[in-house]
């Protein structure tokens, strides 16, 4: 287990004078001492529950370094423990395509997805690798590890947006080509309002370019629970009142869920995808039976946070089904669920009384365990006006509708949703964006004006001129209509995983609580939004 | 109010270049109100209703409901085509129901589209349809007699609701069952005949587009390209101003 050291011995320490470091070496002692009783306590306590230390190697896990990745994990994050389930057993890392590097940089998928971060990676975790490698960790790669590739490398500004806001560049081709290939004909053109990295004016990697690009810049997502994230919707797409993209092995309908352009229908084309722009691998296609390991160890492992803030599993007996990596990989997939008899995250009743929970547990423990079943149904029940969001307002339940988080966020388990999940809720448009303004110094992302075709169906909302940081989902498709919708991701894991929102507009659960707050006037009381953020960091 | 109409008659106009001046008898019967409008969004304890306002009267058009329902409700931000039959039942929500009623979303935007109404006591809505989204509405039939099929369209638009690709499913179904040897797809567009007695003409491409959606779909849904035939009308539909909405449409013939 990482030792975060006890914040008072901390506070000893930073005050401690020569006089006194006797007596407090002793009481530090003491403090191990009682700690490691405490450690054997819990041990004994949890018996068969699984827990077991996590050695510090698999905190970070470099590409290539080999080792046993146990069946079952659990790393420790600010608001208590994420774990990670392995259901066909440890993995051999040695060898492992998922796990060592495959393209001309030294990055393996696993760089970008660690387990200790849900399979993806933390703000955090990201300064901490700059520091411990004086920025010489390939996640640092020029290709994409940096604001702008001709930047010099060894500066730390040069990585900025991912130091910062924990966000890799996206290249994406303009006019984009459609899954046959051939070039889609834009409702829109782009123009580069605002630049700050350079890159999208660059002569070799912009707009301008000989292979005009669009950069873009996203956090990674989760490469766990994709059970969820895969399981196809239906033959029609709801969203577009088309037919949805098939398989285009197997010709049959795709989720449309995957990344936050669903650019790739499958995991297959998503991982050559990332082998070609994130390891830059150029020596031909990945061996089949590479890209066939990759898929089974993706489609095996399960995540979310197991532990609360003290230590204590979250789950327990006649506590609620829905927590927990076990859970996740037991749940069944593409149920809707934004009804009161199967709520998305199951069942929370059994934390609204904290007297019928254990005994053993703190007043604080319980508290916060009734916080998170009434935060539950603030993001289930508590209705507000979703209004101006394209692909929920406008596919025909009205602008605007009397709803919930859960209208959106319907799917059992992940909190996505059951049909294509592109919407735009506001995260990347201006004037809802979380921006600052876009002549201002402090700006870190892009801004780009898109001026749609009179002919073109115009954005539903904001009509035919749209300033955005990330026009998402129209990047692919080329409609005035997709500007800013971006597919929701999965809600697993959140605690290990800061920032949030695809741009990192949200820097922790509470920001991204405000955001709705003001996006869609809730007007939220104090108790609400701390119920919401502590719901929102046990799963 | 008449000022505020005005001007919305001159927009529609400017909009519409094709809408042509009436005459005063020259009018959609009088138990009918087709007008363009922006709509009302009036909150209620429990879901709320929508309305809009046509002459110095409000009327009903519908509750907020789902994707599964039959009623998909106008949008704030546009205006809304509103092509309805008074009915002497009670007001609800403050508003003369309309019923049948079609309602279509402008495309353009209109920003002062934006009346939100709080809830009032004394003016309830009535208890939502019970119909809720089952798996069974997405179940294909099992009879294979059926051979004409209409795929209904909103005002200017060839967006596909949940209900209509329904009606695209089956009739491909049927296609494959009966083995046909031909499937004739035929798009149309429409006018709607306003109450103030003008005309509103759909889209000059709009039934090319429909048609040739529909034909995709179809084949999408595995019917061999060279049997599916697709043809378009461009020439707009008469209108009565009652059985309008329906001729917005595009028809599918299976021939066995
Ligand atoms: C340099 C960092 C990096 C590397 C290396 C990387 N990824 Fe990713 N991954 C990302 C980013 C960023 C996204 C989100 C991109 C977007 O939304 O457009 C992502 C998204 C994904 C997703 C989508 C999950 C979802 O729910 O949408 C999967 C699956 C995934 N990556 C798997 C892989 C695999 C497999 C590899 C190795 C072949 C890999 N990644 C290598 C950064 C990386
Ligand atoms: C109109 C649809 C809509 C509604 C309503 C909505 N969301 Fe979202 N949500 C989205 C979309 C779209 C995204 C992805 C946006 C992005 O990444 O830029 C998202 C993302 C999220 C994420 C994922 C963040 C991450 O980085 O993985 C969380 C958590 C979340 N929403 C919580 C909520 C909560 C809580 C509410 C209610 C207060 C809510 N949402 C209401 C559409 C919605």
């Amino acid at each position: 287990m990482r030792n975060h050291g006890n914040p008072d011995i901390r506070l000893i320490y930073a005050d401690g004078d020569m006089k006194q470091a006797r007596f407090q070496r002793h009481v530090i002692r003491l403090a191990i001492l009682i700690a490691g009783l405490g450690l054997f306590v819990m041990i004994v306590r949890r018996g068969t529950a699984g827990y077991q230390g996590t050695p510090q190697a698999l905190q970070w896990i470099e590409a290539g370094a080999g080792g046993l990745l146990p069946a079952e994990l659990h790393f420790e994050n600010a608001l208590g423990k994420l774990g990670v389930l392995n259901t066909s057993g440890p993995i051999e890392m040695k060898g492992h395509p998922f796990f060592e590097p495959l393209g001309i940089n030294p990055r393996g998928c696993i760089t970008c997805h660690q387990p200790a971060h849900a399979m993806s990676v933390s703000v955090d975790a990201l300064r901490e690798r700059w520091r411990a490698t004086k920025g010489e960790d390939p996640i640092f790669a020029a290709v994409d590890g940096s604001n702008n590739p001709k930047l010099p490398q060894a500066l730390e500004s040069s990585h900025s947006l991912l130091l910062n806001r924990g966000l890799f560049r996206v290249g994406l081709q303009w006019p984009p080509r459609d899954h046959h290939g051939k070039v889609v004909q834009p409702e829109f053109s782009i123009e580069v309002v605002r630049d700050p990295t350079g890159v999208n004016l660059d002569d070799t990697y912009g707009l301008k370019g000989v292979n005009p690009t669009v950069s873009v810049f996203r956090r990674p997502r989760p490469s766990a629970n994709l059970k969820y994230v895969m399981s196809p919707d239906d033959v029609f797409n709801i969203k577009t009142g088309v037919l949805m993209a098939t398989d285009p092995e197997t010709g049959k309908p795709v989720s449309m869920n995957l990344m936050a352009d669903a650019r790739h229908l499958t995991l297959k084309q998503q991982a050559f995808g990332a082998y070609k722009d994130h390891q830059e691998g150029r020596q031909g296609a990945l061996p089949r039976e590479e890209i066939e390991k990759i898929l089974a160890f993706e489609n095996q492992v399960y995540v979310a946070q197991s532990f609360d803030r003290w230590g204590r599993s979250l789950v327990e007996a006649g506590g609620p089904i829905g927590l927990g990596p076990k859970a996740m990989a037991e749940g069944k997939v593409h149920v809707l669920a934004n009804n009161n008899r199967d709520p998305v995250f199951r069942v929370f009743d059994a934390w609204k009384k904290p007297d019928a929970m254990p005994k053993d547990l703190s007043l604080e423990q319980r508290e916060f365990r009734a916080s998170v079943a009434r935060g539950n149904d603030v993001f289930m029940f508590r209705q507000f006006w979703i209004r101006d969001a394209a692909h929920i307002n406008s596919i025909g339940l009205g602008n605007p509708i009397k709803r919930t988080c859960a209208t959106c966020h319907n799917t059992q388990m992940t909190g996505q949703d059951l049909a294509p999940g592109w919407v735009d809720v506001g995260t990347t448009n201006y004037p809802t964006w979380t921006e600052p303004p876009v002549f201002s110094d402090k700006a870190e992302l892009p801004v780009f004006k898109c001026t749609c075709d009179k002919s073109a169906p115009p954005h539903p909302y904001l009509g035919r001129v749209i300033y955005t940081n990330d026009p998402g989902r129209a990047l692919i498709t080329g409609k005035c209509a997709d500007i800013g919708s971006i597919v929701m991701g999965q809600f697993r894991g959140l605690a290990a995983r800061a920032p949030y929102f695809s741009n990192g507009s949200a820097k922790n659960l509470r920001e991204l609580v405000d955001f709705y707050d003001r996006r869609f006037d809730m007007k939220l009381s104090e108790q609400e939004k701390v119920d919401l953020v502590n719901f929102l960091s046990v799963l | 109010m008449k000022k505020a109409l005005t001007i919305l008659i001159v927009a529609i106009g400017l909009i519409f270049p094709d809408g042509t001046e009436a005459t005063r008898e020259d009018k959609p019967p009088a138990n009918r109100r087709n007008f363009v409008a922006c709509p009302i969004v009036r909150d209620t304890k429990t879901l709320p209703c929508w309305l809009a306002e046509y002459e110095g009267e409000l009327y009903f058009l519908g509750l907020q409901g789902s994707s599964a329902s039959e009623f998909y409700p106008p949008q704030l931000n546009h205006e809304v085509l509103v092509e309805g039959t008074v009915t002497n039942e009670p007001r609800i929500c403050g508003g003369i129901p309309l019923r049948p009623v079609k309602i279509s979303v402008i495309t353009e935007l209109n920003r002062a589209c934006n009346t939100l109404l709080p809830a009032e006591d004394g003016r309830e809505a009535p208890a939502a349809p019970a119909r809720r989204f089952t798996d069974d509405m997405r179940k294909a039939g099992t009879e294979t007699t059926q051979r004409d099929f209409t795929v209904p369209f909103d005002f200017d638009s060839d967006y596909l609701t949940f209900h209509t690709t329904r009606i695209l499913s089956e009739a491909a179904r049927i296609a494959k069952a009966v083995n046909a040897a031909k499937i004739e797809v035929l798009g149309y567009r429409a006018t709607t005949w306003l109450s103030n007695g003008n005309r509103l003409m759909e889209a000059q491409t709009i039934a090319e587009k429909r048609a040739k959606k529909v034909g995709e779909i179809l084949v999408g849904l595995g019917i061999s390209a060279s049997a599916v035939s697709v043809n378009w009308n461009p020439t707009p539909e008469s209108c009565d101003g009652v059985t309008d909405p329906e001729k917005r449409r595009v028809t599918i013939r299976i021939m066995p």
